[in-house]
């Protein structure tokens, strides 16, 4: 998903499901943030890098492939972008690593996302703004698993749009970064074929280009991993589900309903703007931004300021380090670190070894990267006021 | 990382630090060590294509390719071992390819970092300007100077650099702290 939908349309399910418009801007400047947070941002903001959220482009051509580098990049694409659907999926053995590749592949309602919105619980409105992003992509990037893998994330030349219509046209990747999508003609960008593994191009859906981030899209294809199988991807319905599952786990989490359970979904306070929504979600564009930020000004009667990726960097900036976590990016950054060690030790338990080592602070104390030692002050803190 | 994969990261440090040794003492014979790497590397390739295909692959959409590249790599690993008789362009062109390839790469990191007015942008500049200085003077000491004895330095260096980084992250810390 782009900045459309993790900002301006969670702005608008959280205004629906009943935060104020101050708060809403907050919980969506937070949901953006996630694909903003990379290890070049945190270090100029001289912020713990183990809180990245994702990797630029560079960032990731520039990654090491060893097991260091695939376990660091598992763990920012599996928490944030590719939450796993099932840690426990049963498949034909053919290898342990297989089994724990296939396992890491992102579906909607997994365990994992009961246990994301859990942790958002109670949580500052940071938490609550990044446990939308993952929510939401759990959707747009289902079937995609957040670790490089060939046998996975590939794709081939069985590929083909879905129109409007009724038709069906191939879909013509090119791979050249930074040239534009072409919806009209069909012509998408997408990764190059890496014939390795664990090559970077091999990342989560990166062989599908950005399709999956469209909302208009529907396309059918054959998933690596899938036995021959095609899956046919509905982008609208999945992109108006995970909006509607977002008015349901805000709700929760602002206190109103008793406990948030995979698979509902809060139709009826979107009943009212069904028919705009849908039209936003289907209507063939690269970037919806001005139509959902439209809707969100219909909703509250408040302007919605565009996102601006240095508003809250100077504030972090000219506190003191011990200050630094009360500030807003030092809310997000505390988030961002308690999403990642607890899906790695998610990952880790299930016996999966693939996102890395995970050690139980309460079992064992304080063994691991010592950037994790800031959350262990945070808990400590709450616990403290508690 | 686990306790064996730390070993085996010193263990192959150890062993780079062994063969770099080796060439710095004699670097006339250094020559056909380096070409024996180099192929010893592509064959060790080849036969990761191909346990690729047997263990994970061969339910894959489209995994025929990853046996047939296994083969032809491993086919070429194989000819290039007859070849080690004459590796200095070999060498020359390894050192080429991975260390222009690496210093474009820094350079644009650091152009990227630099946008983002990240201090890490000085690091990878020196880092890509290290790398095609490397690339530069392997075409330099190869075609011009025509100096075995320097194209084995260079890379007996960048062996020595390769094995500190080894060894240094087979000590670092990766757990990720969990807190309830």
């Amino acid at each position: 998903m782009q900045k459309d939908f993790h900002y301006y349309a969670t702005y608008c399910a959280a205004f629906l499901a009943g935060y104020s418009h101050e708060d809403a801007l907050k919980i969506a400047y937070s949901a953006q943030f996630v694909d903003c947070c990379s290890k070049t941002l945190l270090s100029k903001l001289r912020a713990p890098l183990s809180a990245a959220t994702t990797q630029l482009q560079l960032e990731l051509m520039d990654a090491r492939t060893d097991i260091i580098g695939l376990q660091d990049i598992t763990r920012i694409w599996a928490s944030f972008h590719f939450l796993p659907g099932n840690l426990h999926a049963e498949v034909q053995s053919i290898s342990p690593l297989y089994k724990s590749k296939f396992r890491m592949i992102c579906k909607p309602n997994g365990a994992l996302l009961s246990d994301t919105v859990e942790l958002a619980k109670g949580g500052s409105l940071q938490a609550v703004g990044l446990a939308m992003h993952v929510l939401a992509d759990t959707w747009a990037h289902q079937y995609f698993a957040g670790t490089p893998s060939l046998v996975i994330n590939n794709t081939n030349y069985y590929f083909f749009e879905l129109l409007p219509d009724g038709g069906e046209r191939p879909v013509a990747f090119s791979h050249s970064p930074g040239s534009p999508d072409d919806p009209e003609k069909g012509v998408y960008n997408g990764s190059i074929y890496q014939g390795s593994e664990n090559s970077i191009m091999n990342l989560g859906h990166g062989r599908a280009g950005h399709l999956p981030d469209y909302s208009f899209i529907r396309y059918k294809y054959l998933p690596a991993w899938g036995g021959y199988r095609e899956i046919v991807k509905d982008n609208p319905d999945d992109y108006y589900h995970a909006f509607c599952q977002m008015i349901y786990a805000m709700k929760y989490l602002r206190g109103g309903l008793g406990a948030f359970e995979t698979g509902h979904y809060d139709f009826e306070a979107a009943a009212p703007w069904e028919t705009e929504i849908r039209a936003i979600i289907a209507k063939r564009q690269l970037i919806a931004c001005e139509d959902w930020k439209a809707l969100g000004e219909k909703l509250s009667d408040c302007q919605v300021e565009d996102f601006e990726l240095e508003k809250y960097q100077e504030e972090y900036m000219s506190l003191p380090r011990e200050a630094q976590g009360d500030s807003f990016l030092g809310r997000f950054f505390l988030a961002a670190m308690a999403q990642k060690s607890m899906v790695t030790n998610k990952i880790f338990k299930s016996g999966n070894l693939l996102a890395g080592f995970s050690v139980d602070y309460a079992e064992k104390g304080f063994r691991g990267i010592k950037d994790y030692m800031r959350l262990i002050e945070a808990v400590k803190g709450e616990k403290s006021h508690d | 990382m686990t306790n064996m994969q730390r070993a085996k990261k010193i263990l192959a440090g150890l062993l780079m630090l062994l063969c770099s040794g080796g060439m710095f003492y004699d670097p006339e014979n250094g020559l056909y060590i380096v070409a024996l790497l180099l192929s010893g590397s592509l064959i060790a390739y080849g036969i990761r294509c191909l346990s690729l295909y047997i263990f994970m692959a061969r339910h894959m959409v489209g995994g025929k390719a990853i046996l047939y590249r296994g083969i032809i790599i491993l086919d070429l690993g194989v000819f290039t071992l007859s070849m080690v008789d004459n590796p200095k362009l070999f060498i020359i062109f390894y050192l080429l390819g991975i260390h222009a390839f690496a210093g474009v790469m820094d350079i644009l990191r650091a152009l990227e970092a630099r946008r983002y007015r990240a201090p890490s942008w000085r690091r990878s500049l020196l880092g890509g300007a290290g790398n095609l200085a490397v690339a530069i003077f392997a075409v330099i000491a190869g075609f011009f100077l025509h100096s075995t004895r320097d194209l084995v330095y260079l890379y007996a260096a960048c062996l020595v650099y390769s094995a500190c980084t080894q060894i240094v992250t087979a000590f670092q810390k990766t757990a990720i702290v969990y807190v309830q």
